[in-house]
């Protein structure tokens, strides 16, 4: 492999980690395929030698999982959030910190299942697979996360979805669950009566608004009602940047 | 046909690079830029100048894979776009070889998405490596965008990666690699 | 079918301390008792119990035991209950003219005591419902500290639902 002064200094830019010709394959490794990992990294292969990449992302988009250890997951979270706060917000906040790298891989995840549910295969032709927008409006955001997103999470659409009434907050977005599965098993005591541990999934939304470069607060507020006592009201506050430019979107007739 | 091919976070900060040559036609996959020893930064520099083009199409075109969004005469550098949804861009830098009848590139950035059939009849192969804008390099260019971010939402996935940390993975260059000779 | 045969008077729920940690009524029939006297009723039946569960008789192990395989004839000299296999439970029922006292004893030594007519069938069934209800709605909430009284809104509503469902 004759290779030219010119390309080899190429590879060191490149930082060609592992790539066959750079030379690595001459290292006591023989009878290696070019794309299995190469141990020189100090990376530890699992012993069947699968990695992460090489597990299949549909895989466990049916599976199940159990409400109860979930349950105890939840709890032992909010009892670790709950270890010197200062109260209730701060305790709101940590876990809205907990859902937020959440939402952040989740919606990666979500735009990949379903641009390979809408074709069978991955490398199938384009012209059988449409792969979904990114949104680019608050509606198709919200949408996004009323539908797609809640079916991820919870199996079923969130149920209700509102614009604030209030001409002083145009930005304000709620989305409402009547009974939210983390809160399932929660009772809250009386003297915290204004916390809602669904900060955790209010947390999930900001990673989800955020990831899709719409920054927005987002928070959970309590509003039982006889039929359901833990009826959850998300609220979305989005940020001036945003509404500046779905005015500038509006006008430009982008949906 | 030579590649640079950037990972770049929602902050702008470059998490990944890979250089690579075509595999196509007997290329021995193996980049050739034809900039000086001295000016290998040329690419990022490159690819960096049009990210600019790429938020501005980021807001009027909803899809994850921009296509080819712009164009450095001078190198005769085109650049491709994929946009995941959380943000992360790919960019991907492609120079042809230079051909000895051709000089740099034609086309401008501008006209590229309508432009891209007339360049067809130049190429002297019909391969890739020879027409950037031509719709065959779009799908595979599109073919190799979403096999890597495929890649790229498994290492999202991770307990141990944080979203705008450099990617480390031999893995995930492995992979990338591969999907670079099997598309382009 | 008469309601009386049916009843559920009251749940009684007592820490592995012997502790009043919970105490509702659900249908009037028993007079009530002061909050001092249910916390000594609590305490007392803890110490009852633990008597009760410590005379039952212990049986040696017969000699037709399996362990006749088992190699070296210095077979170990155990015992088994009554009712091997199953740790003694101690005091199970309490039964008056007008109401019968059942005590359900968790693994982890959690004492619940229903009051009931006498003529309500199915005693069981309704324990472990409220053991359900209890492993649901009290253990797998944050903000309940073990041994401590229940204050769990959510469990209050779903039994109380449950047993006003079921009467």
């Amino acid at each position: 492999m004759a290779a030219p002064p010119r390309h080899s200094a190429m590879l060191s830019v490149s930082n060609a980690v592992g790539t066959p010709q750079s030379g690595s394959s001459d290292k006591s490794q023989t009878a290696q395929p070019p794309s299995t990992p190469q141990p020189t990294q100090g990376l530890r292969v699992p012993s069947n030698r699968k990695t992460i990449y090489d597990r299949h992302l549909n895989r466990s988009r049916n599976a199940e999982l159990s409400r109860a250890s979930f349950a105890y997951l939840f709890a032992e979270m909010v009892t670790y959030a709950q270890r010197r706060v200062t109260g209730i917000q701060d305790l709101e906040k940590r876990l809205n910190e907990q859902g937020y790298p959440l939402g952040l891989r989740l919606l990666d995840l979500l735009f990949y299942r379903t641009t390979t549910t809408s074709s069978s295969a991955l490398s199938s032709s384009s012209t059988s697979s449409s792969p979904p927008n990114r949104p680019l409006r608050i509606l198709t955001l919200l949408h996004l996360i009323h539908g797609p997103l809640w079916r991820l999470l919870f199996g079923r659409s969130a149920d209700a979805l509102e614009h604030s009434v209030s001409p002083d907050t145009p930005n304000e977005y709620m989305i409402t669950d009547n009974d939210p599965l983390v809160n399932t098993y929660i009772s809250v005591p009386r003297e915290m009566n204004q916390l809602n541990c669904a900060a955790f999934v209010a947390g999930i939304i900001e990673g989800v608004c955020d990831g899709c470069g719409f920054e927005a607060k987002v928070s959970a507020h309590n509003q039982p009602t006889e039929m359901w006592p833990s009826r959850t009201v998300f609220l979305l506050g989005f940020g001036e940047s945003v509404m500046e430019r779905e005015k500038v979107l509006e006008r430009a007739g982008i949906k | 046909m030579s590649y640079y091919f950037t990972i770049l976070s929602p902050t702008d900060t470059p998490i990944f690079n890979i250089a690579f040559g075509t595999s196509k036609g007997g290329g021995d996959g193996i980049a050739r830029f034809r900039f000086p020893d001295t000016a290998q930064y040329m690419n990022q520099f490159i690819i960096h100048s049009s990210l600019d083009i790429v938020e501005e199409a980021q807001w009027t075109n909803g899809g994850m894979y921009l296509k080819h969004i712009d164009t450095y005469p001078p190198a005769a550098a085109y650049i491709s776009a994929f946009l995941t949804p959380s943000g992360a861009r790919f960019l991907l830098l492609h120079q042809p070889p230079q051909l000895p009848n051709s000089g740099s590139g034609s086309g401008l950035g501008s006209s590229s998405l309508l432009g891209s059939s007339g360049n067809l009849a130049r190429g002297s192969t019909s391969s890739i490596a020879a027409n950037p804008t031509s719709p065959q390099t779009e799908e595979a260019v599109r073919q190799f965008m979403t096999e890597v971010y495929e890649n790229y939402v498994k290492t999202a996935m991770s307990p141990f990666y944080k979203q705008g940390m450099e990617i480390r993975s031999p893995v995930f260059r492995t992979r990338v690699n591969a999907a670079g000779k099997k598309w382009l | 079918m008469p309601s009386s045969t049916r009843t559920v008077f009251s749940l009684i729920i007592i820490n592995k301390a012997g502790g009043l940690i919970y105490q509702r009524e659900y249908q009037a029939g028993l007079r009530s008792l002061s909050t001092n006297d249910y916390l000594v009723l609590a305490g007392t039946f803890h110490g009852v119990h633990a008597i009760t569960r410590s005379i039952t008789p212990k049986l040696p192990v017969a000699q037709t035991s399996p362990a006749l395989t088992s190699p070296g004839g210095s077979a170990p000299v155990g015992f088994s209950y009554p009712n091997p296999g199953v740790p003694a439970s101690g005091l199970e029922h309490l039964e008056t003219e007008k109401f019968r006292l059942t005590c359900f004893q968790t693994l982890t030594g959690t004492k619940f005591l229903l009051f009931t007519d006498p003529m309500t069938g199915n005693v069981d069934t309704i324990m472990n419902k409220i053991y359900e209800l209890y492993a649901d709605y009290v253990m797998k909430n944050p903000f309940y500290q073990l041994e401590m009284p229940v204050r769990c809104e959510a469990f209050d509503r779903h039994l109380g639902a449950w047993l006003r469902g079921r009467t």
